[in-house]
């Protein structure tokens, strides 16, 4: 791990350079789930005395090595197998841990390691010495892969083209190792040649252009043959194999997509939006998709729901949609955009090594979120940054500092920069899966920092540089040292952001790259009247974990009666106090309009502010300069106008927040008002909703009127005749038709003084399910009606319990009653006409989860465990499984936590297993000191066992 | 002798039908006639040589003459309609008879037999009366325009009608009351047949029919159900890509649903 990294340019770890490789699979058996063929690697010794090469293999039976038509002896050794040896006694995470990370490190290939270790024959040596090409030939099988390539294969009668049976690559990370022996690293660039062998009746997908396709003598199989001739990591290097439907793109002919049969129209549909993206991204990158031709390949048992891979990505099958859907719309096209974003950079562009990986990611998350800003608008660009902010807020305050570029330098542990963590930050396998989604997450957080200071045009400018070389580099023949140029690291990308924009970054790399943490501020003010001077005081905490100390810049937004005001403030070691002069006088003009931000004048009733200060609201670092936390205090009025009149949907959303601390008649008007405003951002408006319930619950006993929202939806969306019904759906107006969604959800946490949910309301839901009327509607209501479910389940509360009575039918309360007659009726509806992706039986699943809870129903896995099984469509598992892990918890089930942990041990779905394991971490089922029946010895070998054997 | 045995049977059956006699005129109109065609029959026999004859072949004879006269009956007037005659001529028998494959040159020779017997005419009875179809109410008398030759118009119940209207409902809030109610109704029969039917499970031990789910059941390839859309769905996309949606015609559209939805139920 002693690589000296930085300036000096990119040194292979390896004493060969690898210039290009054949991947054949001759055969595929479905049936038996098992695949051979073999690879032939050329490479060129870049040392004389190479006599070992190692390369990555992962759970292929290797048959024959032979270099240079030689053969050639081989050990295969995979440590991750068994990470701690089976007579060691110690058993704790950190020893795992560390192991684990050992196990990583001895077959790295970034580090020249390799499972598969092949002698050179002492007949080449001679050949060796001269630095002569070898050609490394090598024959494998798999059989039944636990990872690297997932077979599908529905048990149904027919052959398995019609069937619909199919297998794919999938993995986290460089994970190609696991269906063919390769140097499975991203900085090993090579040509390609890709040979399958399929069922006539079959489609092979892989990267590169399709040069042909022959059948074999007997007809009954063809082998498709394809050529990359872009270097390309064996990281990137994917493949599909089904009977697909295949479209050609109708804009670009150069695009096509596959998917499963029988859903060729939904296909159509969902990739009839991707020219765009396609045009966005090479307008503002100023270059040409840098592949030949991209494909698109839907599957079912996604491994993840969008996998890039050079030319080629993989999606879940479950993204497509018809255009009747609308939640699912922008979701996918989201999940499209980002493939996209990876073809560039993470494809094309592969990284050195692991702690570059931040770039790629910044990048390609980036110029992701340009195009959000484009399709979406700048509300909701503005609204997901800051919530990706929030996240990763929220979770470095939590677990500790995510590092975006960690060095290992000295090596020693003592200033390990993770030490915070149960796992190594040293290789992308060691990691924790959520830790890796908040890398990403603050990688691309951080592009945008540097694109604030350096600015946009410059960032474009950086990034079409980086392009252009690597597409040079991309066209040169092999043993140029050229190809260095397609791999990003970070000091060549720090070098090129400071020699196009002249600007040193270096302080903020410093902070935010090279350092964890986020900076926590809490601010409060006083308006010093004599001196016409805002006394604002900022403190921060840096000394919890997962915080850091900021030093630098602070913008601040004062809004004034005389208008809004940015001050720049100096954060310093010792300084706390802030004096900012006031521009206007607090006596007021009654009759003037008072200038925003934006430059928009408005009228507003001042009635409510002190009449001694000018100021209207105060908001530090609006533009999210700063990966921070804000608590910043001011009076609920400030909120309130800020809730009113500040037109940046992130100020609108804090000002929500903060509302829900002061339950006044005030707040609940500037509520009441956003949610009736139609030019408001509707997901403001959404989070308006939920948070005048709260405010209602706070104020249950002065509140007056019907209960909140309800004469707000009626006039919204009932009939003017007969308010008590809802007009029959109509969602062409997609904002009205969330806020439509919502606003019944967040009234069922309404609660009356007894802290149950008034009778109103309940009514008021059933009759909107009642009446609820789609036939005439362009779109499909089955998430509306979802959240009906929702609703009702949000309005249960905690049955009244005489002394633990059984809960039987008799004593059921009557509100239930009607509760469950809804969600018998729509659940067995589902059954007869199932809705888009089961978003019914998903909201019943959980609807009755909380009536179990809650005590009205009695606490039963059963049905929650047939909805677990393999077969039923993964959303419903997933719900299923939730409810049985709640069980797990509540109820302090041996068995059920048995059966939970067969079914990761035993699921076929990949995802599947890795979301339980994800939900026991959520929710588990007993926490550390806590007495539990099922904190036994057995549990602890059991678990031990799963984490010592895997294949990650 | 035959003659005897054959006139016995006749005679036998006459003082039979004699004690009905009294009771039912068009009864002892028609068995007088048959009577007739039975010693037609017999001195038919007679005449071909048969000494005696078993009663249900003379019976069966009978049968097979009462036919075919019949027959040259029906025959012979639809000649004579075809013809748009009221009574028929000779030549519609004779068609009648040509039609029915006999020869009729022959006929004069048969009738001038030298053996043949003479029969007495059956007694002459008065045809029985059809009774008079149950009259409801006045026969329209016919209009001017119309002879009074034609045929009077038939009984008054066969041809007038007396429309009842029920106003017809426009209420919106009923109508939505409506289509809502008959939803709902379909629906909790329908699912309540399917969970009758098959496999359920249940949220309470004690009760499985109270709220009876239908059992979760695995599907081989469980994408296609959740992403194509239903039969329904694309029903109703076709119908609302014809006709954009329209506040105004709403009402009259959930009226015509209604009654569509309505005759559903009923199927």
């Amino acid at each position: 791990m002693n690589r000296k990294k930085g300036d000096k340019g990119f040194e292979s770890p390896r004493p060969y350079k690898l210039t290009h490789q054949v991947v054949c699979i001759n055969n595929i058996n479905f049936q038996r789930k098992s695949v051979v063929g073999f690879v032939e690697l050329t490479i060129f010794p870049t040392v004389a005395n190479l006599n070992r090469i190692k390369l990555n293999s992962k759970q292929c039976r290797i048959y024959r090595v032979r270099i240079n038509d030689l053969e050639a002896a081989f050990i295969y050794n995979d440590p991750t197998l068994e990470v701690c040896h089976s007579e060691s006694k110690q058993r704790n995470l950190n020893y795992f841990s560390n192991a684990y990370a050992a196990a990583v490190s001895a077959v790295d290939p970034d580090a020249g390691n390799g499972e598969l270790c092949i002698k050179v024959p002492s007949e080449l040596w001679k050949h060796v010495d001269e630095l002569k090409v070898l050609k490394i030939h090598i024959n494998f099988s798999l059989d039944q892969p636990k990872g690297g390539l997932h077979f599908v294969v529905p048990s149904v009668e027919g052959s398995m083209a019609e069937r619909g049976a199919h297998v794919f690559s999938c993995g986290y990370q460089n994970s190609t190792r696991f269906w063919f022996p390769c140097v499975d690293s991203y900085s090993e660039l090579c040509t390609w040649k890709l040979e399958f062998t399929v069922d006539a009746a079959m489609v092979a997908v892989s990267n590169g252009d399709l040069v042909e396709t022959v059948y074999t003598h007997d007809m009954r199989k063809k082998t498709f043959h394809y050529m990359l001739t872009i270097p390309t990591a064996a990281s990137n290097i994917s493949l599909a194999i089904g009977p697909f439907e295949i479209l050609v793109d109708p804009y670009m002919h150069e695009v096509t997509h596959f998917c499963l049969p029988q859903l060729l129209p939904l296909l159509k549909h969902t990739t009839s939006y991707l020219h765009e993206v396609f045009e966005f991204y090479e307008e503002i990158l100023t270059c040409r998709y840098p592949y030949s031709c991209f494909k698109t390949v839907f599957i079912d048992e996604a491994y993840v729901e969008v996998a890039a891979y050079a030319s080629m990505s993989i999606f879940s099958t479950n993204l497509l949609h018809s255009a009747m859907i609308i939640d699912e719309t922008p979701l996918t096209r989201r999940c499209l955009a980002q493939s996209l974003a990876q073809q560039f950079f993470g494809c094309f562009i592969s990284r050195m090594s692991w702690s570059d990986e931040w770039v790629l990611k910044g990048i390609s998350g980036y110029i992701y979120g340009l195009w959000m800003k484009k399709t979406f608008g700048v509300n909701e660009y503005r609204h997901w940054i800051k919530e990706e902010l929030d996240k990763i807020v929220a979770y470095e305050l939590k677990t500790g500092g995510v590092l975006l570029h960690p060095i290992f330098g000295g090596g020693k542990e003592k200033d390990n920069p993770a030490s915070h963590l149960h796992f190594s930050i040293k290789h992308p396998h060691t990691l924790s899966w959520e830790y890796y989604t908040m890398f990403q997450c603050k990688a691309h957080l951080v592009m945008r920092l540097i694109e604030n200071r350096i600015s946009m045009e410059f960032m474009l400018q950086v990034f079409n540089k980086l392009l252009s070389l690597a597409s040079t580099a991309s066209s040169q023949k092999f043993q140029s040292h050229m190809w260095i140029q397609m791999l990003v690291s970070t000091s060549g990308f720090l070098k090129s952001i400071s020699n196009v924009s002249g600007k040193d970054i270096q302080p903020l790399i410093k902070q935010w790259v090279d350092q964890s943490g986020v900076v926590k501020f809490y601010g409060s003010f006083a308006f010093n009247r004599k001196r016409n001077v805002l006394e604002l005081e900022i403190k921060q905490d840096y000394t919890s974990p997962g915080t850091q100390k900021y030093v630098g810049p602070l913008k601040v937004t004062v809004q004034e009666l005389d208008g809004s005001f940015n001050h720049t403030l100096q954060i310093e070691e010792n300084s706390l106090k802030h004096d900012i002069p006031c521009h206007s006088k607090s006596r007021r003009n009654k009759k003037k309009k008072i200038p925003l931000m934006n430059g928009e004048e408005v009228d507003m009733d001042l009635s409510a502010m002190d009449a001694d200060s000018p100021l209207l609201w105060i908001r530090i670092d609006p533009d999210m300069s700063v990966l921070r936390k804000v608590e910043f205090e001011q009076a609920d009025f400030m909120w309130q106008y800020q809730l009113r009149y500040e037109r940046d949907v992130v100020a609108q959303q804090e000002s929500i927040l903060a509302l829900e601390k002061f339950p006044t008649p005030a707040s609940r008007l500037a509520l009441t008002d956003i949610l009736e405003q139609e030019q408001c951002f509707y997901r403001v408006r959404m989070s308006a909703c939920f948070c005048l319930a709260k405010i209602a619950n706070s104020m249950v006993s002065t509140w007056t009127g019907p209960p909140a929202m309800k004469s707000l939806f009626t006039r919204m969306f009932c009939c003017k005749t007969c308010p008590n019904i809802v007009k029959t759906n109509n969602f062409i107006s997609f904002q009205s038709y969330f806020l439509q969604k919502t606003m019944p959800v967040a009234m069922a946490l309404l609660r009356d003084v007894h802290n149950l949910c008034p009778k109103e309301v309940l009514t008021f839901i059933l009759d909107l399910i009642k009446y609820n009327d789609n036939r005439k509607n362009k779109f499909s209501d089955n998430y509306y009606r979802a959240e009906m479910i929702d609703a009702l389940a949000n309005s249960v509360t905690p049955a009244v319990s005489v002394n633990n009575e059984v809960r039987t039918l008799d004593n059921l309360n009557p509100d239930v009653r009607l509760i469950l007659e809804e969600i018998t009726r729509f659940l067995n509806m589902e059954k007869l006409l199932p809705s888009y992706r089961h978003t019914i039986t998903v909201s019943c699943l959980r609807a009755i989860r909380v009536l179990q809870k809650n005590g009205h129903v009695p606490s039963d896995p059963a049905l929650f465990k047939s909805y677990a099984e393999y077969g039923h469509f993964v959303d419903i598992r997933i719900a299923a499984l939730e409810a049985v892990v709640d069980y797990t918890k509540v109820d302090r089930s041996y068995e059920e936590l048995q059966w939970l942990l067969n079914m990761i041990q035993n699921d076929p779905v990949p995802y599947v297993r890795h979301k339980i394991l994800n939900m026991l971490t959520k929710n588990p089922p007993f926490t550390k000191n806590m007495e539990s029946p099922l904190c036994n010895e057995a549990l602890v070998d059991q678990l031990w066992k799963l984490m010592n054997s895997g294949e990650s | 002798m035959a003659d005897t045995a054959a006139a016995g049977g006749a005679g036998g059956s006459g003082t039979r039908s004699g004690s009905k006699q009294s009771t039912n005129p068009a009864d002892n109109y028609y068995l007088a006639r048959r009577r007739t065609l039975q010693v037609v029959v017999s001195s038919l026999l007679t005449e071909a040589g048969f000494e005696s004859a078993e009663k249900a072949s003379v019976e069966t004879l009978t049968e097979m003459l009462q036919s075919y006269i019949s027959e040259i009956g029906r025959s012979a007037k639809s000649y004579c309609e075809h013809t748009a005659r009221t009574q028929p001529t000779l030549s519609d028998i004779v068609v009648t008879l040509v039609e029915m494959g006999f020869n009729v040159d022959t006929l004069p020779a048969y009738a001038k037999r030298s053996q043949r017997m003479v029969i007495t005419a059956p007694p002459v009875t008065n045809q029985p009366v059809t009774p008079k179809a149950l009259t409801a109410g006045q026969n329209r008398p016919h209009p001017p325009h119309i002879p009074s030759h034609f045929p009077e118009f038939p009984d008054p119940h066969t041809y007038i009608k007396t429309p009842t209207y029920r106003e017809p409902v426009s209420d919106y809030q009923v109508l939505r009351e409506k289509a809502a109610s008959q939803r709902r109704d379909v629906e909790r029969a329908l699912t309540r047949f399917m969970a009758k039917t098959g496999e359920t499970q249940s949220l309470f031990k004690d009760d499985v029919s109270t709220f009876p789910l239908i059992a979760a059941r695995p599907f081989t390839i469980p994408y296609l159900t959740a992403l194509l859309p239903s039969e329904l769905e694309m029903q109703q996309m076709e119908e609302t890509d014809s006709s954009e949606q329209d506040e105004q015609t709403d009402t009259e559209n959930l009226a015509l649903h209604i009654s569509t939805a309505h005759t559903e139920t009923c199927l």
